[in-house]
C-alpha cells in the first residue's frame, strides 16, 4: 500500500516535471537542482545577515531602535523618509526577510521532491536524517531571527516559547530559564538570541557536511537561469516590500498607503517590545511561525505532540518499508587491480580503496561498505576488469542475454 | 520498384526506471513498436559497460544505444552522467577508438517519455541509413 503510494507520487512528480520542462527546458528546470537551491539561498542570508549585524545592537533598549535605524530610510519614492538610517537598509533587511522565506520554500521543495520520488530510504538514511536536522535548524534560525527585532511580537514569542518549554517534565523550568539566560529577560537575553541565530547558522555548515558526506559530487550550484530567477524574485520582493518596523504612529500617519498596508501585513515588524505587556495575538508569517499558531490555538500539549511527532515520523521515514537488499555489489578479489574506477564513480561513497597485504600482486583492493550500497551497478559499469559484480545480475548474464537476443533475430 | 529498407537490428540497454518498459516490450524483449530493436534491461544506465555495447556490435547488431533517466534526474544520482561521459570518451572505461560512433546512441528520458523515445529511436534508425561521409583516413 505504502509502496504503491510512493510509486504514485513518483509518477505524478515526473509528470509535473515534464510539464515544467515545457516552460523552463530540461536544462534549467529548478526541480533538477532542488538540492542546490537551499545552499544558494543561504548565501543571500549570510551576506545580508553580515550587513545587518554591523549595525545591530543586542540590548533591550537598543535592539529595536538599531533595527529601525537600519531600515528607516527606505528606497527612493517610499512614503516614509524621516528618521535617518542606512541607505537601502530596508532593502538589505528585505533581502534577509524574503530570503528567509525563500529558504524555507526551497528547503521544503527539496524535501518533498526527494520524498515523492522515493529517494529518501534505505542507504540514503543519513542524507535524509541530516536533512530533517537541517530543516529543524532552518526553522530555529528563522524564529530566532524574529526575536532579534525585539518588537511586541518577539516578546510574545519569548513568553510563548517559555510556556512551551515549561511543559517538559522535570526540565521545563530549567529550559525556560536557559532560553532567556536567567530568571528574567535582560540584555543577556538578546545576546543569547543573537548567538542562537548566528551560532545555529554556523552549525548549519556542519549539518550540510553531514548531509553531503555520503554523496559523490553533490550538486551545489543551480543552473545559471535558475540562479537569476531566484535572485530576481528575492530582489523584486525586497525592493517592492522592504522590511521595516511599523509603529502605531506610523500606521496612523501612512496607513492609507497601500504599500505600507502590504508591508504591515507581510513583512513589517511591530512596535518595540515592552516587558510585561503581552499583545493578544500576533501576525503569523507563512513559513516559520506555525509553531506559535499551534501553541496559541491548540495548546502546548498538542503543539509538542504535532511538532515532536512529525519530526520523529520524518526521522524514521527512511527505514520503512525495508527492501530485500540481495544485490549488494561484491568485489572479486583475484581480479581487482586497485584501479579506483569503481570507487571514483560510486554515487554514494560506498566503495573505499584499501591496501592489500605486502607482497600482493596489486597494491590496493576495492571494498564495498554494504550499508551504503544502492545496488545500482554503476561500479560494475566502471570496472574494466570484471572485478566487481551484482550477485543477482552478473555482467556475464547481461552479455549472455544480449547474445541470445541477437541470435533470435538472426 | 523501390528498394526495401534493410533490416537493422538494434540492441538497446535501457534503465528500468527510465522508460515504461512493462508496456513497451513483447515476450521476446523486442519493442512492440519496433520489433528489430531488442532491449537489455539494467537497473541503471550507469551499469552499462562500453565493452558490452561493442560486444553487441561485434556479434551482429547494426547499432546499439543506451537509455537512462533524464539528465538531472537519475534515481542513483549520477548513473546517466557516468555512461554519457564514458561514451563521450570523457571518463574511463571508454569506447575503443575504433568503434564506429555513428552506431552508438544515447537517450535520456523519463518514464513518461514513450513517444519521444520512439521518435528519437526512429531518428537514430534513419541516421544509420545515411551514407557515410567520405572522411580522409576513415577506417
Amino acid at each position: 500500500m505504502y509502496r504503491k503510494f510512493l510509486r504514485l507520487t513518483k509518477s505524478l512528480t515526473v509528470s509535473f516535471e515534464k510539464s515544467l520542462n515545457l516552460l523552463t527546458t530540461q536544462e534549467h528546470n529548478p526541480l533538477y537542482f532542488h538540492g542546490a537551491l537551499p545552499l544558494y539561498v543561504f548565501w543571500f542570508l549570510i551576506f545580508s545577515g553580515i550587513m545587518l549585524w554591523m549595525y545591530y545592537i543586542p540590548t533591550l533598549d537598543r535592539a529595536w531602535s538599531s533595527v529601525n535605524y537600519i531600515s528607516a530610510l527606505p528606497t527612493p519614492g517610499h512614503p516614509i523618509s524621516e528618521g535617518g538610517g542606512i541607505p537601502y537598509g530596508a532593502v538589505v533587511r528585505g533581502v534577509h526577510r524574503w530570503g528567509a522565506a525563500a529558504m524555507m520554500i526551497v528547503t521544503l521543495l527539496h524535501m518533498f521532491r526527494v520524498y515523492f520520488t522515493d529517494r529518501h530510504r534505505s542507504w540514503r538514511w543519513l542524507p535524509w536524517v541530516s536533512g530533517v536536522a537541517l530543516l529543524v535548524f532552518v526553522l530555529f534560525i528563522g524564529l530566532s531571527g524574529y526575536l532579534l527585532v525585539w518588537d511586541a511580537r518577539a516578546y510574545y514569542m519569548v513568553v510563548a516559547t517559555q510556556h512551551f518549554l515549561d511543559a517538559v517534565p522535570g526540565l521545563g523550568a530549567a529550559l525556560a530559564a536557559f532560553l532567556v539566560g536567567g530568571e528574567g529577560i535582560t540584555d543577556y537575553t538578546l545576546t543569547r538570541f543573537l548567538f542562537f541565530h548566528v551560532g545555529a547558522a554556523c552549525f548549519l555548515f556542519w549539518l550540510v557536511w553531514m548531509h553531503f558526506i555520503r554523496l559523490k559530487e553533490p550538486v551545489v550550484t543551480p543552473s545559471r537561469a535558475t540562479n537569476f530567477l531566484v535572485l530576481g524574485f528575492i530582489l523584486l520582493a525586497a525592493g517592492t516590500l522592504p522590511a521595516i518596523n511599523i509603529t502605531h504612529e506610523l500606521l496612523a500617519k501612512y496607513g492609507n498607503d497601500p504599500r505600507i498596508a502590504a508591508q504591515a501585513a507581510y513583512v513589517a515588524s511591530d512596535a518595540p517590545a515592552q516587558i510585561g505587556v503581552l499583545v493578544d495575538t500576533i501576525r503569523y508569517d507563512a513559513w516559520y511561525m506555525f509553531p506559535y499558531w499551534l501553541i496559541q490555538n491548540l495548546g502546548v500539549t498538542w503543539a509538542w505532540l504535532i511538532l515532536g511527532g512529525s519530526t520523529v515520523l520524518l526521522c524514521v521515514a527512511p527505514f520503512y518499508p525495508k527492501d530485500r537488499r540481495a544485490n549488494i555489489a561484491e568485489v572479486i578479489e583475484a581480479k581487482c587491480t586497485g584501479c579506483t574506477f569503481c570507487s571514483l564513480d560510486c554515487p554514494f561513497e560506498a566503495i573505499t580503496m584499501q591496501d592489500r597485504a605486502p607482497g600482493s600482486k596489486f597494491k590496493q583492493i576495492a571494498v564495498v561498505q554494504s550499508a551504503r550500497c544502492s545496488e545500482c551497478g554503476i561500479c560494475v559499469g566502471a570496472c574494466p576488469f570484471q572485478a566487481i559484480e551484482l550477485p543477482e545480475l552478473h555482467s556475464k548474464t547481461i552479455e549472455g542475454d544480449l547474445l541470445a537476443l541477437l541470435k533470435k533475430g538472426a | 520498384m523501390p528498394e526495401a529498407t534493410p533490416k537493422r537490428t538494434i540492441i538497446g540497454f535501457v534503465c528500468e526506471r527510465s522508460l515504461p518498459l512493462d508496456r513497451m516490450l513483447d515476450a521476446h524483449k523486442a519493442l512492440q513498436d519496433d520489433p528489430d530493436t531488442r532491449i537489455v534491461i539494467v537497473p541503471c544506465s550507469g551499469m552499462v559497460k562500453p565493452t558490452q555495447m561493442e560486444l553487441a556490435l561485434a556479434n551482429g547488431a547494426d547499432a546499439t544505444f543506451v537509455c537512462g533517466c533524464a539528465i538531472g534526474d537519475c534515481h542513483y544520482r549520477t548513473g546517466n552522467l557516468m555512461i554519457r561521459e564514458r561514451l563521450e570518451g570523457k571518463r574511463n572505461p571508454k569506447l575503443r577508438k575504433t568503434t564506429d560512433r555513428r552506431k552508438v546512441g544515447m537517450f535520456f528520458l523519463t518514464m513518461k517519455d514513450k513517444l519521444p523515445f520512439l521518435e528519437a529511436l526512429a531518428a537514430f534508425r534513419a541516421s544509420l541509413e545515411q551514407p557515410a561521409p567520405t572522411e580522409a583516413g576513415e577506417i
